[in-house]
């Protein structure tokens, strides 16, 4: 993509990261991810994704490096970057419908009620939620209630769009079609996304670039340029030359871990 | 350890202000004595007997009246349990009498009984038979029904079958019953005391208040509280070594 | 299936009929007796009366009030205690030992110092209703906030909900379903102390009627006051019931 003309969102800069307990999680990591650019983590358990993506959340503060975005250090959690967590049935708020889980950001971001119902209506026609407005989560499959946190977090009109394994648990049909819903919105809104997973099929399939990390400590062990062109298909791209030659080159390096 | 000494703080921090203010006259010793006065009190208590008699009282009644609602209870909820049509006919007749009050019943059973013991165990029974009945009820609905056909192609007759199939298959839940009605037990024996009966921790607090020691009250009040907190902790206990136990208490 | 069910609810009321003559029987032939059983009509004639003559309506009420305010008084500042422990790990572990010690004491233990304090009054009763019924809620509230999920904390942290956003948003409404269960504990615990305090302290209402009434041997009087107490346990606990139900409508139904 035209990534290479476009500034740098978030800069990551010799992070590593310990807890007070046991070894550290991450050690010396150093990246860039540029404006507008889909930006996939691939790793197996254990190498530190999630610690890197809440990171960037400014859920947690590194114990050694700089984190940058847009040029200033994160000093903590901020709205103008959002998360959607794997977990969804835990991250969306059971007691409220379809319609007020998106209210949430709204109402975070101090949106005047008069503007919210137009606003949550774009974004459920948006996710394909008008028909479950008023249904509760619990009510929802679980591929409809990651659409609604993935609608709850495009209401808060981030920069910056953190996703942790978001479909890690979804079936596979399910799955291919979020990614392509995400893949078509990151391109629609012209959001910054970092995707974290373990299958590397999806982050090369949904990445502009993606790095691979190796556990024990946590750290980059290859970063790839996917380079394959937009909109991408199901069936066409997973059988592209190209596609089929990172899967080669990053499975090898994955397994070695 | 941090946790012990955080959490021994605010009750060191109470005694200690308790008996400064008490010592400077702050607060008036008619009503609230002093700690050193409790320690004596419950030490003098304990020493001439007179507290262990009271809480054997205290004890024997709560007993009583457990080990009938036990009874009572297990064998009602094991024949409710096993006939989905029972169930349905004198179902709603127990629902009934449920929501009574078991203190409601304190002039009721003094009518029949008397003062002593009767009196107290039939209103701590009143009160515990309800936990019991059902929760056997429950743990009979959820003995594994492939047990109770095998016992009947084997035509065990009824005593046999209750004693080999029914009973340990719903023992592990009926446990968590009988811990509740327990607890129950020793707050209601108390409730009566205080109310009316003339025996026991309750009624000897009462008369530590009207005849103004209250150095002796609050000593039964703390003994009082360590018995409940030792008899909670012993359940618990008894409770967790239960095999199964844990996945089972969260069912019920 | 409905003329099953209807049959089955015929034969419970059957049933608990057949049981009220069987007693009118047994106590009208002395079999049992009449002063210890009186017969069930003799019961409901004396309710009857009650209510022609409007006598039931004042014990009725001051009972009802004195439950009410215990409980609101014991569900208010257990919600804002359970809160305060609860979202902190540090007040847990000061207030723990504690309130674990205090927990299973008799509620009614504290009637003799709260004479001792308050006298023979109707701050006492409240009071003492208070305190015996906190714990229900206060152990529930204490779960609930404590149980709020991390994904939940996280989902306001990077949305930079405020402290009491937060509280109003998130933690209240997750607490809620341990909340209300536990403040229908409280209530019926309410309404037991209110019985209790009435009949050790004089206090006018259905506990000490039916006290008196014991004591002058007019036991038609007595079972009607259990047979009104009973109805409120029953009253109150459905009541309760349906504010949970609508109050937490959004849980999935459980078979």
């Amino acid at each position: 993509m035209a990534a290479d003309k476009a500034g740098s969102a978030v800069s990551v800069r010799g992070v590593s990261m310990a807890f007070t307990t046991g070894a550290p999680v991450l050690a010396d990591v150093s990246f860039e991810v540029r404006e507008g650019e889909f930006f996939c983590i691939v790793g197996p358990s254990g190498c530190g994704k999630t610690t890197l993506l809440r990171l960037l959340a400014g859920l947690l503060k590194p114990t050694g490096g700089d984190i940058d975005f847009y040029g200033a250090p994160i000093a903590g959690p901020g709205r103008d970057r959002a998360i959607v967590f794997q977990d969804y049935s835990k991250a969306l708020l059971p007691w409220r419908t379809v319609a007020g889980n998106i209210s949430l950001s709204l109402e975070a971001c101090n949106v005047p009620e008069e503007e919210r119902a137009g606003r949550i209506n774009a974004l459920l026609a948006k996710m394909n939620l008008q028909r479950a407005a008023k249904q509760y989560p619990s009510a929802l499959s679980g591929g409809m209630q990651q659409r609604v946190q993935i609608a709850r977090c495009l209401a808060q009109q981030p920069k910056l769009l953190l996703m942790d394994e978001p479909f890690g648990a979804l079936d596979a049909m399910t799955r291919q079609t979020l990614q392509d819903e995400v893949a078509r919105l990151a391109v629609e809104q012209k959001t910054t996304v970092v995707f974290i997973t373990h299958d590397l099929e999806e982050a090369i399939y949904l990445g502009d670039r993606v790095i691979a990390l190796g556990t024990n400590p946590g750290r980059i062990v290859e970063m790839v340029e996917v380079g394959i062109p937009r909109p991408r298909n199901q069936l066409l791209t997973r059988e592209d030359s190209r596609f089929l030659a990172h899967r080669h080159h990053l499975f090898g390096l994955l397994q070695g871990h | 350890m941090r946790r012990f000494l955080r959490g021994s703080t605010i009750p060191v921090l109470l005694v200690a202000l308790w008996e400064v203010l008490s010592r400077t006259g702050i607060l008036p010793m008619d009503t609230t004595s002093r700690p050193s006065l409790v320690v004596v009190a419950g030490y003098e208590g304990m020493a001439d007997g007179s507290i262990l008699i009271a809480t054997w009282q205290t004890i024997e009644a709560a007993m009583f009246g457990f080990l009938m609602a036990t009874v009572i209870g297990v064998l009602c909820g094991v024949v409710l349990g096993l006939s989905r049509k029972l169930e349905a006919i004198v179902g709603p007749s127990v629902d009934a009498l449920r929501p009574i009050p078991a203190v409601a019943l304190i002039p009721l059973s003094l009518l029949l009984f008397g003062f002593g013991l009767n009196l107290e165990a039939a209103v701590v029974a009143f009160a515990c038979v309800w936990p019991v009945l059902l929760v056997t009820i429950a743990a009979v609905h959820g003995i594994e029904p492939r047990l109770l056909e095998l016992a009947r192609v084997l035509e065990m007759p009824f005593a046999t079958r209750m004693r080999k199939i029914i009973l340990p298959a719903a023992l592990g839940r009926i446990t968590v019953g009988l811990r509740v009605a327990v607890s129950i037990s020793l707050v209601v024996a108390v409730t009566v005391e205080i109310v009316l009966n003339p025996r026991g921790l309750g009624y000897s607090m009462m008369m530590a208040q009207q005849t103004l020691k209250p150095e002796l009250m609050y000593a039964q009040l703390l003994w009082l509280g360590a018995l409940g907190w030792a008899l909670n902790a012993a359940l618990q206990k008894a409770v967790s070594c239960w095999p199964g136990m844990n996945e089972l208490g969260g069912q019920s | 299936m409905k003329r099953l069910l209807e049959a089955s609810w015929l034969r419970a009321v059957a049933f608990a009929l057949g049981l009220l003559v069987l007693w009118q029987i047994a106590s009208d032939l002395k079999v049992i007796s009449p002063i210890f059983f009186p017969p069930p009509s003799k019961t409901l004639l004396e309710l009857y009366r009650q209510i022609v003559e409007g006598t039931i309506w004042t014990p009725l009420v001051e009972t009802s009030l004195r439950m009410f305010y215990g409980w609101v008084l014991a569900s208010l500042s257990g919600v804002m205690l359970g809160a305060a422990i609860g979202s902190s790990p540090a007040a847990r572990d000061f207030l723990n030992p504690l309130l674990e010690f205090v927990r299973p004491l008799p509620a009614s233990a504290i009637i003799p110092p709260a004479i001792l304090f308050l006298g023979l009054s109707n701050t006492m009763s409240v009071t003492v209703i208070a305190f015996g019924a906190i714990w229900p809620v206060l152990l529930a509230s204490v779960y609930g906030f404590a149980s709020v999920s991390r994904q939940l904390v996280d989902v306001a942290a990077a949305l930079r909900l405020t402290r009491i956003q937060f509280m109003v948003k998130i933690a209240i409404p997750g607490a809620m379903p341990d909340i209300l269960a536990g403040a229908r504990v409280s209530l019926a615990i309410a309404l037991i102390l209110a019985v209790v305090t009435e009949m050790q302290a004089s206090q006018p209402g259905l506990g000490q009627n039916i006290l008196l009434a014991q004591r002058s041997y007019r036991s038609a009087e007595l079972y009607a006051g259990v047979v009104v107490l009973g109805l409120m346990g029953f009253v109150i606990n459905y009541a309760l019931q349906l504010i949970e139900a609508w109050a937490l409508r959004w849980r999935p139904v459980h078979s």
